[in-house]
């Protein structure tokens, strides 16, 4: 196990090396130097910003030189400090000389979206398995039909726009649900159930928005996934020896169906991050999507850079988790026979 | 039945059928927008501002009095533009590097490969965004960004159709005969590793169209006056509790637009794969 780690380990180096390259290779797309095109399109640009991004990318340097800076700040997680006017650290805390802590962007925003990742994700569960098993053990019968019916709107549906018929539905017109934003004004007089239940609840709206799609795609893989199973000897053979249908569903069937669903949790990751800019944004929830919004209307560009890196280096770390867990659940990977 | 009356099997299958006649009839009213829309899309009417679905504005009117309807078809084109220019890119892209890679093998193929990792991890949509901050926003600029952004699908499928053909007796063939490598990667690989990329392309329209529509909602789209699906929405959302109908059909054309396009998608992998197509039987 140990081994099999440390080469996962040496494999996420080349595809660091890639993201580092892929980033800055955005930083120099825009034609001639950032700085003009930031003035181009943005007539607040002043000549003290641009100056401020040609510091923080070196961009008066020698293109090799700046690369070798940019690892460096990909390499110590330092991005810089935003350009808007609250100038806060873009990753982690900063004290500066005079003792005063400013808290990092995305160190507040990211544990906001981790918990709406984590929701999103038990939800998914939750729903798409009963619903896949369903769907594969009545293939091509009503129950099928329907839940078939459902994938395929879920696919369909337009995130955003559900997300405003939802608000405008439960919000406005019947106000069960907060409509924005993570916490009501009294938050802080509540007790800590009260807390919980308040951020559950306007967390409700954008969690449901967010597992929708992945709802959809889960639901259809454990369908197709156990027809595949299902219709192979071993589970023939279990059914001849006379098992109970149920063990052979849950114990026989469902057990390798659900093998292949952990490494597409991992490549999930990077759809459930980026998909996060529209719930948050609608919702106005202050995680990475909003975050991430709003730097990009206000080409607050460490920012970007900065959510960009950090966004990547959390989805290697999560096909490496699902990677692990993979070899953890099927002893075949483990030992280099499968792979 | 339905299989005797078409000779063709991806004729015989009716989620591909009903794919089918969605897209099209979306592509001829997107097509013949400047004959069917009653009115100029982008024509401002203040005396008709935010009028309810009627006879003469079928689907109302919107906050600056333009028809809703109009918009509607002038924004088809638009979503079907994208979506289609979009797919072009990266199914071009994907085929090349695919090609590469599963042909020439040894170091083109770690190269390719690490790049399709690469850009995988990056999260998609963030990718987008950042393009987009770097460059402004247009038509022409989210059409290639999105090309550019999904084209790691099609490269591993095509490298995959050209690593199990090249073991196939009949290219091994042509190569003891002597044929060079483009005439055998354009005239026996590539014809024969066209149908599942023919797939991911009809399901890869269905997402740009969802992208372009939510980056024109979020503002960094289509950019006003011209109309988009995704930007007749964000009026929508603007005046939700006055104007249902601006919200309504957008959504739903995109909807219905996503659903055409996966259908035919999906149709056509069950009609053309003969793995999926024997499942189905059993």
């Amino acid at each position: 196990m140990i081994k099999y780690l440390l080469k996962r380990l040496f494999w996420m180096v080349p595809l660091l090396v890639g993201i580092s390259l892929v980033s800055f290779l955005i930083m120099h797309l825009a034609p001639g130097d950032i700085t003009t095109t930031e003035a181009g399109f943005n007539p607040k640009a002043s000549e003290e910003s641009r100056q401020k991004l040609r510091e923080i990318y070196n961009l008066d340097k020698p293109i090799t030189v700046q690369y070798g800076l940019w690892l460096n700040r990909m390499a110590t997680l330092d991005f810089g400090t935003s350009f808007a006017s609250h100038q806060r650290p873009v990753f982690w805390e900063k004290t500066d000389p005079q003792g005063n802590v400013s808290k990092g962007l995305i160190q507040e925003a990211l544990p906001i979206t981790l918990l709406i990742n984590v929701l999103s994700l038990t939800v998914i569960i939750a729903v798409a398995l009963p619903l896949g098993i369903v769907s594969a053990l009545t293939q091509n019968r009503p129950p099928d039909r329907a839940i078939t019916l459902f994938v395929f709107i879920g696919f369909a549906i337009p995130g955003f726009w559900l997300a405003l018929v939802l608000m405008y539905w439960t919000g406005v017109v019947n106000s069960w649900l907060p409509i924005s934003g993570l916490h009501s004004l009294q938050y802080d007089q509540m007790h800590w159930l009260g807390k919980v239940a308040d951020t559950l609840r306007h967390l409700a709206l954008p969690v449901f928005i967010s597992s929708l799609s992945g709802l959809a795609g889960i639901a259809l893989f454990v369908r197709n996934g156990m027809l595949d199973v299902l219709h192979q000897d071993y589970i023939t053979t279990a059914r001849a020896k006379g098992l109970p249908e149920n063990t052979v569903v849950y114990r026989h069937a469902l057990r390798n169906a659900l093998l292949p669903l952990i490494t597409i949790f991992g490549l999930s990751i990077p759809g459930l991050i980026g998909g996060s800019v529209i719930a948050e944004s609608i919702f106005a929830i202050p995680g990475m999507g909003k975050l991430f919004y709003d730097a990009v209307l206000m080409r607050d560009f460490p920012v970007i850079m900065g959510i960009l890196t950090i966004g990547s280096a959390l989805t290697l770390l999560g096909n490496l988790l699902a990677d692990l867990a993979y070899a953890w659940a099927d002893p075949r990977v483990r030992r280099g026979v499968l792979k | 039945m339905m299989r005797r009356l078409f000779k063709h099997p991806a004729l015989a299958n009716p989620l591909a059928m009903v794919g089918f006649i969605i897209i099209t009839s979306i592509m001829l009213l997107a097509l013949l927008a400047p004959l069917i829309a009653p009115y100029d899309p982008n024509a401002i009417d203040v005396k008709a501002i935010l009028l309810e679905p009627s006879a003469a504005h079928w689907m109302g009117t919107d906050g600056l009095g333009r028809d809703v309807f109009s918009r509607m078809l002038y924004g088809a084109r638009i979503s079907l533009l994208v979506g289609i220019v979009a797919v072009g890119i990266a199914t071009g892209i994907g085929i090349v590097l695919g090609a590469l890679s599963g042909y020439y093998r040894g170091w083109m193929d770690v190269v390719i490969m690490r790049l399709v990792d690469v850009m995988l991890s990056i999260p998609t949509f963030f990718l987008i965004l950042a393009v987009i901050a770097f460059l402004t926003p247009s038509i022409w600029n989210i059409m290639i960004v999105i090309g550019l952004t999904s084209w790691m699908g099609v490269t591993r499928l095509v490298r995959a159709e050209f690593l199990s053909l090249r073991e196939r007796e009949f290219v091994m063939a042509s190569q003891t005969l002597g044929a060079k490598d483009g005439r055998l990667i354009f005239l026996h690989l590539l014809p024969n590793s066209l149908t599942p990329v023919i797939v991911s392309s009809v399901l890869g329209v269905a997402s740009a169209v969802l992208v372009e529509s939510g980056l024109s909602f979020l503002g960094l789209g289509v950019q006003a006056p011209q109309a988009s699906w995704g930007n007749i929405l964000t009026d929508g959302k603007e005046y939700i509790q006055f104007a249902w109908w601006l919200s309504l059909f957008p959504g739903l054309a995109i909807l219905i637009t996503v659903l055409g396009y996966n259908l035919l998608g999906e149709g056509l992998r069950d009609a053309l794969d003969p793995r999926t197509a024997g499942n189905q039987a059993r």
